[in-house]
């Protein structure tokens, strides 16, 4: 199967975007029942069932999420971040399954309370195909402080 | 040791039921309180755990100074100072790894990892004077160990770890520990590390808070509620059994065993429902004998502070770092079980990550409430802060400590009086207090 390099594109741009804007409903819609979106802590090759995550959540712990982030009381983004991010080094591969397998980088400037923080790192996606677009089978997000002190990061990376 | 001179008057500071508000932003207090209560009382480490191989080493800080807690080769472990006794170089540089040596980059001094002097370069030009074993690395003067938690003293003398634990403080780190059939915790499953803009003892407070879960976790619990149907607010209420408890020199915990033993069945009979649960109730049974393995399960943990930096709460050992008046990070140690299925080890991990972390689901709403109280005390018109809660209304256990309502505000009230002691005195012996002079009365169990 050729795989459109630009559909990928454009799907990781568009999910920048929900991620910048808080679009909560719409970022969660592109995930599949089976998901897993994976942060590790400390170091980017952990084995999860051993040593903490940032976030290792399925799909059901992501509802929660977004039903937290929705829910007006969730303090940590009251007032809500300002976020602006880049998504680039965009590079395709055919997976297994049907999936496709995508690397990327991304640099996100936060900005919360007067305070600018910058997250950066490089994701690994796997994704499947869905009607004319995909669905985010997984989602690991290798941070590059993902060993540093974190003062926030309860919005979307 | 420097000694902070200080004309700061800490009973006018704080009052039996209300605090000055400017123990969260004089840099005079600050300086004195890294002196007084982290330069010379007993302050936690690291754990045994973390370094289990003779070179392995953790870097840490005690107060502000940096320290190394390493295994070394003959297998004890040693706290030592990260500076080179030559002219001051740091000699880690790295946050934890393995070695045989440490060697100073600068002239290349070696030590090794016991400290021991065990190279000077061109030592010929030194005096018949100059003898390598002065110059080791310098010791933590005191170091003391409890179930693998290393504490260390800067002070080379004043009471023992065993004594400004006691044994109150010493049962809770039990409950903890004895999660595990083999008695042992493994604290080698990485940390989380989150900062927050405001002083240090907003959360060693905060942790001890059993008034404002309901509020400030409100959606974390509506979750739970929706997902599993326990009603985690019932904990919080001001009608709840649960507890709060003063054990004595500045060591308090939210006691949940009242409550827990009120919905008792339902939470004690969950666990062998899980395919691996039974085996694991009949280790704890073997080891421990039934009544025990019940109040071990009964418990399920601990949720304490051991003044004045580490906070067993959770499945974590948290340990609360200041940095200024108004900056603190707390790195926390989410701890395996030894001896227990993976699956277990891993639902704790998972229980961890969704409210912990910098992208959890429930501390990061505490770290926005410091942020937010940093910013109030700006407003000093009334500099008091009311710890009001539950007075005149705390009794006096049968073994000593002191409890209230699991809302009230003696836990903060009795890390003040800690506080005070240590600030004011410079020492952390401690009478246990007493209630006006009236005789203990025991409390229903």
């Amino acid at each position: 199967m050729a795989v459109d390099r630009q559909q990928i594109e454009d799907f990781l741009y568009r999910e920048a975007r929900l991620m910048d804007s808080h679009a909560y409903d719409e970022w969660l819609a592109l995930w599949a029942d089976d998901g897993l979106y994976w942060i590790p802590s400390n170091d980017d090759d952990i084995d999860p069932q051993r040593h903490v995550s940032i976030v290792y959540e399925n799909k059901p712990r992501l509802e929660d999420r977004i039903i937290r982030l929705k829910s007006g009381v969730a303090y940590a983004q009251d007032p809500k971040s300002r976020l602006s991010r880049v998504v680039s080094n965009v590079e395709v591969e055919e997976g297994e399954n049907n999936e496709i397998v995508v690397h990327c980088t991304f640099n996100l400037t936060a900005l919360r309370r007067s305070k600018m923080d910058t997250f950066a790192g490089h994701v690994l996606y796997r994704l499947r195909p869905y009607e004319s677009s995909f669905k985010i089978v997984y989602k690991k997000v290798l941070l590059v402080n993902n060993d540093e002190v974190i003062n926030n990061m309860t919005f979307l990376v | 040791m420097t000694s902070t001179r200080t004309t700061i008057d800490y009973e006018a500071l704080v009052k039996e039921d209300r605090i000055h508000g400017s123990v969260y932003t004089n840099q005079e207090i600050f300086d004195t309180e890294m002196d007084r209560i982290f330069h010379r009382g007993w302050v936690y480490i690291g754990h045994a755990s973390e370094i289990p191989t003779p070179g392995d080493f953790r870097l840490r800080r005690i107060g502000r100074q940096s320290v190394i807690m390493v295994r070394d080769d003959s297998g004890e472990v040693q706290l030592l100072m990260n500076r080179c006794t030559h002219r001051a170089n740091a000699v880690c540089q790295v946050e934890r790894g393995n070695t045989k040596v440490f060697r100073c980059a600068y002239h290349a001094w070696t030590f090794r990892n016991n400290g021991e002097l065990l190279g000077v370069t061109y030592s010929d030009r030194y005096d018949a004077s100059f003898r390598k074993e002065d110059y080791g690395l310098r010791k933590a003067p005191r170091m003391g160990v409890y179930r693998g938690l290393v504490f260390g003293s800067l002070s080379p003398v004043g009471v023992s770890l065993d004594e400004h634990l006691g044994g109150p403080v010493k049962d809770q780190i039990d409950l903890f520990i004895d999660l595990s059939p083999e008695g042992e915790l493994d604290v080698t499953a990485g940390v989380h590390k989150y900062g927050y803009r405001a002083n240090w003892k907003f959360q060693i407070e905060n942790s001890m808070d059993g008034y404002h879960p309901n509020f400030v976790h409100q959606t974390f619990f509506d979750n739970i509620q929706r997902r599993s149907g326990a009603n985690i607010k019932d904990l919080f209420i001001s009608r709840s059994a649960a507890q709060t408890r003063d054990l004595g020199n500045g060591h308090v915990m939210l006691d949940f065993r009242p409550y827990n033993m009120q919905k008792g069945p339902g939470l004690r009979a969950a666990l062998p429902t899980t395919p691996w649960g039974q085996a694991y109730r009949e280790a704890l049974v073997q080891r421990h004998g039934k009544e025990r393995a019940e109040a071990i399960l009964t418990a399920g943990g601990t949720h304490l502070l051991v003044f004045p930096n580490l906070v067993l709460i959770g499945v974590q050992l948290r340990v609360i770092r200041p940095l200024k008046t108004d900056e603190t990070e707390v790195f926390l140690y989410p701890t395996l079980l030894k001896g227990v299925p993976v699956e277990m080890n891993a639902s704790r991990l998972r229980g961890h990550e969704s409210f912990y972390g910098p992208a959890g689901g429930g501390a990061t709403d505490d770290l926005e409430m410091f942020e937010r109280n940093q910013v109030g005390l700006s407003a000093q018109v009334d500099p008091w802060l009311l710890l009001a809660r539950g007075l005149h209304r705390e009794t006096q256990d049968s073994d000593g400590t002191f409890v209230g309502q699991v809302t009230d505000e003696l836990t903060q009230r009795a890390i003040w009086r800690q506080w005070k002691r240590q600030m004011s005195q410079g020492s952390e012996t401690v009478a246990r207090r007493r209630t006006n002079g009236a005789a203990p009365r025991r409390v229903a169990q």
